[in-house]
């Protein structure tokens, strides 16, 4: 198959590169095209009420403990992190700062929104990649039921309202793990950590988790709906969609974490 | 010594019992045919037979060795002598027809590269597949597909033969063919085969005993010629077709 | 006769809490089975070799823009936070590598992993899975954990380590360029290695080699179990993502831990 040695080589790879290229370029205009669907399709919202509810009610339900779990731990590292250096400057003050700030700042929405990518976002795709491959999509649109409004809108809402109150909580507890791990480890009395924390960080830093996190949740929400839909193949397709997702929804989430820092001060 | 035996056997998933003792002995070189309703656990009780499956309560007896309670790693022996045709044929989608059926016989070693190939291309040419060593599953038809299934299931020679669903989805031509290969492959080898099917009538005549599994229970077992006039009106009914009768 | 079961809700969280030790229990039986099966044999030549080129291959893009992005973010963030307190940024370069040695590089290459990696080994597994192939290889003679899990464990306990050392650097020299052209810090300030010590190159190899083994045996467990058909494999993808990327936080937590109760403030 390839044609000559060195320069079939060559050719090979620039190809896949080139095809590469042109995939991410496909997923991503598509991703793009289906949030110009789901944007349209808010004003005036038309949405099935129903649906909502009962895709807030599963998405906020299945991943409070594992988010839980996750910022516990993220709060207890960023406090065992900093431990070397301030233990030797004795900056006890210090450590709720560090860990705070780098908690509600970046690392709560980031772990948070990554958690959630693979609880609910990877969930939701094989559900709908289920739903297409079972052709229940064409179904739906049979019975002139725009497979859009109906079923990915809610989920979209859903899961950005999801995310930014999870986002919440979870600052929270890694806060609280961070308190733990301190006391536990450095021996900083849990009122230490709490001035800190309160002298350091301002409702400023919580929100601009909180913005983050709701972006967040529109990319891993658009990312998964998108890869859901468009499955083809049966099993192995769904499986490959999942991946897919994860992946995609990954990725927006550092590429918009730059973005979105670079353009708060 | 018996080829199979299933001795109050049960098995259930979940809160589901699928399985609610099930007592079968299947004499070696015997033909027998399993029948029943949807979901009634047939495919369940096959893979208890080669051990991929573990009872919840009772034995499971295979060639004499109680293999209720084996490893792993202890049943592979054992497996080698007994050949099983999946319901989805489940062909490695990842190698060539010719690598699927050479897999069990390479998996065994002792046996040479050479006689691998000769035994691969005998097996393909005796369903009908002559030539196709090197293509990919996915490029096969449904029958075409059901057909390597078979050379893969028989090309060690085992002791017992299991086939889930022979002919499934197949037309009635392809049906006949395949019984008849089935059988031909039986009479060479005088190997023990346990069919499962939903098409009653082609698997009565293949086998000479039926037994009917209802309920999670054998509930009737006697040879397949006299099969429609069975004393057991559940079993006619199911046999005949009828909507009205004693069947749940 | 079976007696009737009352499930209330007690009854169900139990039962819940019951299937997690279970599957933790078998998940560490599996990971012992792995490395008896490493010693076994029993897999397809060349398939280690593979399984590295495939997930190498995959992921090598993927964690470069990750750890590079992030990268930025962070030393953005802390030079923000240093611009306030001191104005004085000749301990951003130090700390940040000895971190990224460390701890950055391997975790969050991990986290990445995980994902990329975690889902495509539990799609793969399956989908062999629910097409009854797993069982088929039983039927011809062959242990699933020494066909399907060892090579994927052995690739993947080396490319991460590399990739980890690759995502390391390209982190490090993103955020230097970032210090550099957003901050105005000098690069040969930034670029001081002189903090980072044997310890800390010990603990980043044991992360990331604890990542390269969790990843595939979790991932291959939740594939094992995969039933049904599509829902099944969807299922078993998910449960991978999250339950590899909790093992990675959870091993980076134990390590580090670890790590400083034994050599305290030298870290």
């Amino acid at each position: 198959m390839s044609r000559g040695r060195i320069s079939g080589r060559v050719l090979e790879g620039i190809e896949s590169i080139g095809g590469a290229a042109l995939a991410i370029a496909r997923e991503a205009g598509g991703m793009v095209l289906l949030l110009g669907k789901v944007i349209r399709a808010l004003f005036p919202p038309s949405m099935d009420a129903r649906e909502l509810v009962r895709n807030l009610h599963k998405m906020g339900n299945r991943s409070v403990p594992i988010v839980v779990l996750t910022a516990f731990f993220a709060g207890a590292l960023m406090v065992l992190q900093s431990a070397p250096f301030v233990q030797r400057l004795g900056a006890t003050g210090l450590a709720g700062w560090a860990a705070g700030y780098a908690v509600l700042r970046e690392i709560g929405p980031i772990l948070i929104a990554l958690m959630f990518s693979g609880r609910v976002g990877a969930n939701n795709t094989a559900e709908l990649g289920t739903m297409t491959v079972t052709e229940q999509l064409d179904g739906l649109r049979a019975l002139s039921i725009d497979p859009i409004k109906y079923l990915v809108v809610p989920r979209v809402i859903a899961m950005m309202v999801m995310l930014v109150a999870l986002t919440a909580i979870g600052d929270l507890v890694a806060l609280l793990g961070a308190s733990l791990i301190a006391k536990i480890v450095l021996g900083i009395e849990y009122s230490t950590m709490y001035h800190s924390f309160a002298d350091n960080l301002s409702p400023h830093d919580f929100l601009q988790g909180i913005y983050k996190s709701l972006v967040f949740g529109g990319a891993i929400a658009v990312s998964s709906c998108y890869f859901g839909v468009s499955v083809k193949g049966g099993a192995v397709g769904v499986g490959r969609a999942v991946n897919a997702a994860v992946v995609a929804a990954a990725v927006s989430i550092m590429l918009l974490d730059f973005f979105l820092t670079y353009m708060n001060i | 010594m018996q080829a199979v035996e299933l001795r109050g056997v049960t098995k259930g998933f979940g809160h589901r019992e699928v399985l609610a003792g099930v007592d079968l002995e299947i004499k070696q070189g015997a033909r027998v045919g399993i029948i029943g309703p949807a979901a009634s656990g047939k495919s369940v009780l096959l893979k208890l037979i080669c051990g991929l499956e573990r009872p919840d309560e009772g034995a499971v007896i295979v060639e004499g060795h109680d293999i209720t309670s084996w490893s792993e790693a202890r049943m592979l022996p054992l497996r080698a002598r007994i050949g099983m045709l999946f319901q989805n044929y489940a062909l490695f989608d990842f190698m060539t027809i010719g690598e699927n059926v050479a897999f069990p016989l390479s998996r065994r070693g002792g046996i040479s590269p050479s006689e691998i190939d000769q035994r691969v291309a005998d097996r393909l040419r005796a369903v009908g597949l002559a030539g196709t060593e090197t293509k990919l599953p996915s490029e096969l038809s449904g029958g075409m597909k059901k057909r390597a299934g078979i050379a893969r299931a028989t090309v060690a020679r085992p002791d017992i033969v299991i086939y889930d669903e022979p002919t499934a989805g197949l037309d009635p031509v392809t049906t006949s063919k395949i019984y008849d290969l089935l059988a031909a492959d039986q009479k060479e080898t005088g190997g023990t085969v346990i069919a499962v099917s939903s098409d009653v009538a082609a698997l009565a005549a293949f086998v000479d005993e039926i037994a009917f599994l209802y309920k999670g229970k054998i509930h009737y077992r006697g040879p397949a010629s006299s099969l429609a006039d069975a004393p057991d009106p559940i079993v006619r009914q199911f046999v005949r077709g009828d909507v009205e009768g004693p069947l749940e | 006769m079976k007696l009737a079961r009352y499930t209330g809700p007690i009854e169900r969280l139990g039962e819940s809490v019951l299937a997690y030790v279970r599957a933790t229990v078998e998940l560490i039986g599996l990971f012992f089975s792995t490395m008896a099966g490493v010693v076994r044999g029993g897999r397809p030549r060349g398939e280690v070799v593979h399984q590295m080129y495939v997930i190498g291959n995959r992921s090598l893009i993927f964690v470069a823009v990750t750890l590079g992005f992030i990268g930025m973010v962070m030393i953005y963030q802390a030079c923000l936070q240093f611009t306030k307190v001191t104005g004085d940024f000749s301990q951003v370069g130090v700390q940040f590598i000895r971190l990224i040695v460390s701890d950055f590089a391997p975790t969050l290459c991990g986290m990445m992993l995980a994902t990329r990696v975690g889902a495509g080994i539990a799609a793969e597994i399956g989908s062999m899975k629910v097409t009854e192939q797993v069982d088929a290889l039983r039927m011809s003679g062959v242990l699933p954990v020494d066909y399907l899990i060892v090579p994927r464990f052995l690739a993947s306990v080396v490319m991460t380590v590399v990739l980890s050392v690759v995502g390391g650097a390209i982190m490090w020299i993103a955020g230097g360029l970032t210090a550099q052209y957003s901050f105005h810090v000098n690069p040969a300030l930034f670029y001081d290695m002189s903090l980072v010590r044997p310890i800390h190159l010990a603990m980043g190899l044991v992360k990331a080699l604890s990542y390269g083994m969790a990843i595939p045996v979790v991932s291959g467990f939740c594939g094992l179990r995969a039933k049904g058909s599509s829902e099944g494999v969807g299922w078993a993808t998910t449960s991978a993502v999250i339950g590899s990327s909790f093992a990675v936080i959870v091993l980076d937590f134990f390590w580090s831990m670890l790590g400083f109760l034994f050599f305290g403030a030298s870290l």
